[in-house]
């Protein structure tokens, strides 16, 4: 147990805790502004599985992170395009679409990885970090915290701008009105088509950055399935956080820190079965969901395409 | 009339029977039927590992016996029925599954279709002429490598990462764990899981071997297909030196630097000894294994390994092919975790 308490590990362990949700948020964030404009983005873990190859290939050949990353949003953004043609423009059903979006880049990022990769598994070398000045010389927590790649920071800031966004601007107000009462919002003078085209390519933008930093700083490569539902997982936290942007950060440290904690407990020789230990981050999010799920509130018009003059 | 009627009917009931057993039988594929060998993978067979091992060895086999080969890879971890349909109706006969999530669905299909079966992960399982299991272990193999380990981790402590609890990979991480600790009982050995089954969870992979790096770590014994790609990074990115002892496939040719060794199981003679078996009728009988006796298990002599240190594993290695060592074992994930904090020293090497 005294392992534990080492600085080394508990700076990796707080470290591994970003390093796991930021991907979360950045998705939780995505879905939060399609779910906002009255779209159910199912196929966000298509678009974060093809955001994180197209970032790995980008960032692999050109040796930039940076051009990676952005990279890995445009990929996003190309698979968002398909959800945003077929559900928004031709009103196909938003789920069905979703999941075929998510296992047709499954299996398209798996057959592009295989004539590519597949003999010899490239990887990236350490990601750079940017260390924040005097709060990442605390210790464990500095390091842990306050040193990390940019895209850490720019989700963060992220989470300031958009609660300013849908609070304070015409912007976030056309979204809301988006999801909840669309036909105000044309006969406003405002097209829901385009609001709603431009909250899905955001979102898919947002979750293929929140692909390409899973392989290119998560894991520093990319294989198959390698997103694992985390898709799915921003979905929840997008449901959960009620259109707050603070709230999927929260959801997104908790989970991080949960996977973290899986990690830490087995070390530390918990003699518990292991299965239950990797419960933790799983639990952690069905209590969150019976805590506050019965507060949820979703917009009205969420996953119905819209129709001018259609009353439904 | 009446009774020349009853005796038609009499030897047509007696020739259905009869029928029925005879192409029943042909159904669980006799001496003669055996051409066609099908093996199932989740994953692409290039992960140099447990996929690519179990695809070229049934490759070899099937080449060695003349049959005919039908791969179906990267078939996930989801519902396999289909897929082992049409290998059925292709005329497989042989279908070896190679996961253990296809270990329900494959042998009802086999069933269903009268193919023999092979499984991994249901030891004990076996029916005569229909279903095999093949639960491979390289645990003597991994005893090496905790050897290995703890000759050479300058900080005292390794640690063993692994993508799920399966019985193949638990028996590989106790025989380690006792490995490291019959070799020097003061060396620290920490032990994670990275998930329930996350064999493809490459940044969990490197996540875990971070925070076991940042524990005090310096060699990283490894199990987990897709996410043993995740390690290696987490390995080859450390700020202090750290090595990397991987398991069932060679990963050499993708080596920064930092590839120690690896467990290497060679599944030719498994196969090799299911086609006999299948034209012997025998197949169903027993279990399969793999040794260090029939270098079907062999720890990779890298470039890294210094001299002095390789000759001591090749003495220990000639010491468990004779009985002098004893390798347990040890498949139950919760002895397995027991071993990490509590380890009977054995005798030192």
């Amino acid at each position: 147990m005294e392992g534990l308490l080492t600085q080394p590990f508990l700076t990796a362990l707080l470290f591994g805790a970003v390093t796991a949700g930021v991907p979360l948020l950045l998705a939780g964030l995505g879905e939060q502004i399609s779910e906002k404009a009255g779209v159910l983005n199912i196929g966000i873990e298509g678009m974060m599985l093809f955001g994180a190859y197209t970032g790995f290939v980008a960032a692999f050949y050109t040796g930039s992170f940076t051009l990676g990353f952005l990279a890995g949003g445009v990929g996003g953004a190309v698979v968002a395009s398909i959800v945003m043609l077929l559900c928004i423009r031709f009103g196909l059903n938003q789920i069905v679409i979703g999941i075929a979006v998510t296992i047709g880049f499954e299996g398209l990022t798996a057959l592009l990885h295989y004539f590519q990769f597949s003999r010899t598994y490239p990887r990236l070398d350490a990601a750079p970090v940017i260390a924040l000045p005097g709060l990442s010389q605390i210790p464990v927590l500095g390091p842990g915290l306050f040193s990390h790649n940019a895209v850490v920071y720019l989700a963060v800031i992220l989470v300031g701008v958009f609660t300013w966004m849908f609070r304070s601007t015409y912007v976030g107000l056309n979204l809301e009105s988006a999801g909840n009462k669309p036909a105000a919002l044309d006969a406003a003078g405002v097209s829901v088509i385009k609001t709603r085209a431009l909250a899905v390519l955001s979102t898919g933008f947002l979750a293929g950055l929140g692909g390409a930093y899973m392989a290119n700083v998560g894991a520093g490569l990319f294989v198959p399935m390698m997103t694992g539902g985390a898709g799915f997982i921003g979905i929840v936290l997008a449901m959960l956080a009620r259109g707050k942007p603070l709230w999927v950060l929260l959801g997104a440290a908790l989970f991080g820190a949960s996977l973290s904690m899986t990690t830490a407990l087995q070390v530390a020789g918990v003699n518990v079965p292991t299965d239950v230990v990797q419960m933790l981050p799983f639990a952690m999010v069905m209590l969150v969901l019976v805590i506050f799920a019965r507060h949820s509130v979703l917009p009205p018009a969420l996953g119905l395409p819209y129709v001018r003059g259609d009353r439904g | 009339m009446t009774r020349i009627s009853r005796r038609l009917m009499t030897a047509t009931a007696i020739a259905a029977v009869l029928a029925t057993g005879a192409f029943g039988a042909m159904g669980t594929a006799l001496a003669a039927d055996v051409k066609k060998l099908a093996i199932m993978t989740p994953e692409d067979p290039t992960d140099y590992g447990w996929n690519q091992q179990g695809y070229d060895a049934a490759k070899a086999v099937a080449e060695k016996f003349g049959l005919e080969f039908m791969p179906a890879t990267g078939l996930g971890y989801g519902d396999v029925h289909p897929q082992a349909r049409e290998l059925a109706d292709d005329g497989a006969s042989l279908i070896i599954a190679h996961a253990s999530g296809y270990n329900t669905a494959v042998p009802e299909v086999g069933a269903e279709k009268k193919v023999p079966v092979a499984i991994v992960d249901k030891e004990g399982t076996g029916k005569a002429g229909v279903l095999a299991d093949y639960t491979l272990s390289g645990h003597e193999g991994a005893y090496m490598a905790g050897a290995l380990a703890a000759k050479m981790s300058k900080s005292k402590t390794v640690g063993i990462v692994v993508s799920g609890e399966p019985p193949s990979w638990n028996s590989q991480s106790a025989a380690f764990a006792n490995g490291v600790k019959a070799t020097d009982s003061g060396v620290k050995i920490l032990y994670a899981v990275i998930g329930p089954a996350a064999y493809s969870d490459a940044a969990g992979g490197k996540r875990v071997t971070e925070q076991l790096i940042g524990a005090g770590a310096d060699v990283i014994f490894g199990q987990g297909d897709g996410a043993s790609f995740g390690m290696l990074q987490a390995v080859e990115t450390a700020k202090t030196k750290t090595w990397f002892i991987d398991v069932i496939g060679d990963k050499t040719k993708i080596d920064k630097g930092s590839l120690l060794s690896s467990v290497i199981w060679d599944m030719v003679p498994v196969y090799t000894q299911m086609v006999e078996d299948l034209k012997a009728d025998k197949f169903g009988s027993h279990e399969y294994a793999i040794s260090l006796k029939d270098n079907s298990v062999q720890l990779l002599h890298s470039k890294h390994i210094p001299d002095d240190v390789w000759a001591s594993l090749e003495d220990l290695r000639s010491k468990i092919i004779d009985g002098s060592v004893k390798v347990d074992r040890i498949e139950d994930a919760q002895k397995v975790r027991a071993l990490m904090s509590q380890v009977d020293p054995g005798p030192a090497q």
